[in-house]
């Protein structure tokens, strides 16, 4: 199936039903938006004119609305879910069969931290949509995770609180080809690091850092940092061509990609702006390409695999 | 008399910091050296199991099996210097390559389960001396840059460091090992 390929039968049919109740959804969120905007208008003019009884009305119209909007909202979330758990379900079979969904689950937490791909703990953390299955031999899990860290200051004005992003985009896991006992991370390279290099590579009292990694590929080492806390384990995960499937899969991608070997497991994270599987709400589910990014997404995952050659089981893994 | 005084605990200090570091690289190439070596010597121990296996069943192939035993009691000669062993493990890597190729006449043995482990375990212990390799002529790298270069070359000087040369990675180690190829020979 293309990108742009008409979706089956069976997706079609379940996108008629929820497409009757999207548009019923819109009417009333449209309704419940008008009667907001009435009610700020009036309780605006009212009290611009000094009637303070038309005021009071305006401000109970709004008041009215929202609570309106926030009871369809309900309504709007379970369409949401539904448009997960029976579209997007339904579409992910006809990449592969063993693919699921589950809208409310995503990568915990904790493994986010565990993978090491990130500098920093977070403070707020969200991931959902957990996509699991079988690429061949190779188990794998995909997720969105949106990940910040709070930055306390204090000021003349008291304090404040600053958000920052750690991550934002999808973060995949599979069953790696070999047996590891180390812990390897491979960074996308910050600017910068130029200098601290230099002190770790040349003066020893300055160092202390054993994990560096240093690679052959120039090209390699260019666009990534790798740290292990095995220097041959690093060597038999990165091999030559390893080195170079990572630099194709990147050159693929829009913001670089940092990738992860811990415990027989590969994660790779892929900074994306985009929220993937959502049910649009204004624009009609009839719309052609409505799935085409999302499937994208997916096709990219199984890529993924293909690239790295995690299908190949010649170091005594299954 | 303080910026003096300053200024020569800096160059101790800094003395100091390349001396500790011209140490740390010597030891790290004599570590690296000793990752392939056990390496070596596991890959080795694999040889008595494969050839009593193989030998059950590939009955036309006694000079191929009479070779790789021959490396194989070459190699558990304990005087051997570095250059010797990795001499006699490229030879045996030659050698079991040809085994390798030749089972596809041998059905019977291509079945065979423990066959097919000391294969998977075999082609994971190239990958992992490969892997050491390329550790090893890290660290030569690392360590020769450090002593050729200035100030590091005055310190290898006075500690009679000299250039230590990187080992020849095989055609064969460049790549990854290709499971069509082993298996589907």
């Amino acid at each position: 199936m293309t990108a742009s390929a008409p979706l089956d039968p069976a997706t079609m049919e379940v996108l008629n039903v929820l497409e009757a109740t999207r548009i019923a959804l819109r009417k009333k969120m449209m309704i419940h938006i008008v009667i907001c905007c009435a009610g700020a208008m009036i309780a605006v003019l009212g009290f611009m004119s000094t009637l303070i009884p038309i005021g009071i009305i305006g401000i109970i119209c709004l008041i009215t609305g929202f609570v309106l909007m926030s009871i369809s909202s309900t309504a709007v979330d379970q369409y949401r879910l539904d448009f997960k758990q029976k579209v997007i379900a339904q579409a992910l079979h006809t990449i592969d069969d063993s693919l699921e969904i589950d809208p409310k689950r995503g990568l915990a937490e904790n493994e986010f931290i565990k993978s090491l791909l990130f500098n920093r703990r977070p403070d707020k953390y969200r991931s959902e949509d957990l996509v699991e299955g079988n690429g061949g031999k190779t188990k794998l899990s995909f997720s969105e995770v949106q990940a910040h860290y709070k930055e306390v200051t204090n000021t003349k004005r008291g304090r404040q609180e600053t958000w920052h992003e750690i991550f934002s985009g999808v973060i995949f896991q599979a069953d790696f080809n070999k047996h590891l006992k180390g812990t390897t991370v491979v960074q996308s390279r910050v600017f910068g690091s130029g200098i601290s290099d230099w002190f770790m590579n040349n003066v020893q009292l300055f160092s202390g850092d054993d994990s560096r990694v240093k690679l052959e590929s120039p090209e390699f080492e260019k666009t990534f940092i790798t740290h292990s806390s095995d220097q041959i384990e690093a060597r038999y995960i990165l091999t030559p061509l390893m080195m170079e499937s990572i630099s194709t899969l990147n050159d693929r991608c829009k913001y670089s990609i940092s990738l992860s070997f811990i415990g027989n497991m590969v994660t790779i994270a892929f900074p994306q702006s985009k929220n993937y599987f959502e049910a649009p709400l204004f624009k009609s589910l009839m719309t052609d390409g409505l799935l085409k990014e999302d499937l994208e997404l997916v096709r990219h995952i199984y890529q993924v695999i293909e690239t790295l050659n995690l299908n190949t089981r010649i170091w005594g893994k299954d | 008399m303080i910026i003096a005084g300053i200024i020569i605990l800096v160059l101790v200090i800094i003395s100091i910091a390349i001396y500790n570091s011209l140490i740390a690289k010597k030891n790290q190439t004599d570590n690296a050296f000793s990752s392939i070596d056990a390496m070596l010597k596991k890959r080795f121990d694999l040889l008595p199991n494969l050839v009593e296996t193989v030998k059950q069943y590939m009955e036309y192939e006694s000079d191929l099996l009479t070779k790789v035993v021959a490396l194989r009691s070459r190699a558990s000669n304990p005087n051997l210097n570095n250059d010797e062993k990795l001499n006699i493990d490229q030879e045996l890597s030659y050698e079991v390559k040809g085994l390798m190729v030749n089972v596809e006449n041998y059905p019977n043995l291509k079945a065979d389960q423990s066959f097919t482990n000391l294969q998977i375990t075999w082609t994971e212990s190239e990958e992992q001396i490969a892997a050491a390799r390329r550790t090893y002529n890290a660290a030569i790298t690392d360590y020769n840059n450090a002593i050729m270069m200035f100030p590091g070359s005055i310190f290898a000087g006075i500690l009679n460091y000299t250039v230590k040369p990187v080992l020849s990675i095989p055609e064969t180690e460049r790549g990854n090992i290709s499971a069509k190829d082993l298996f589907n020979s």
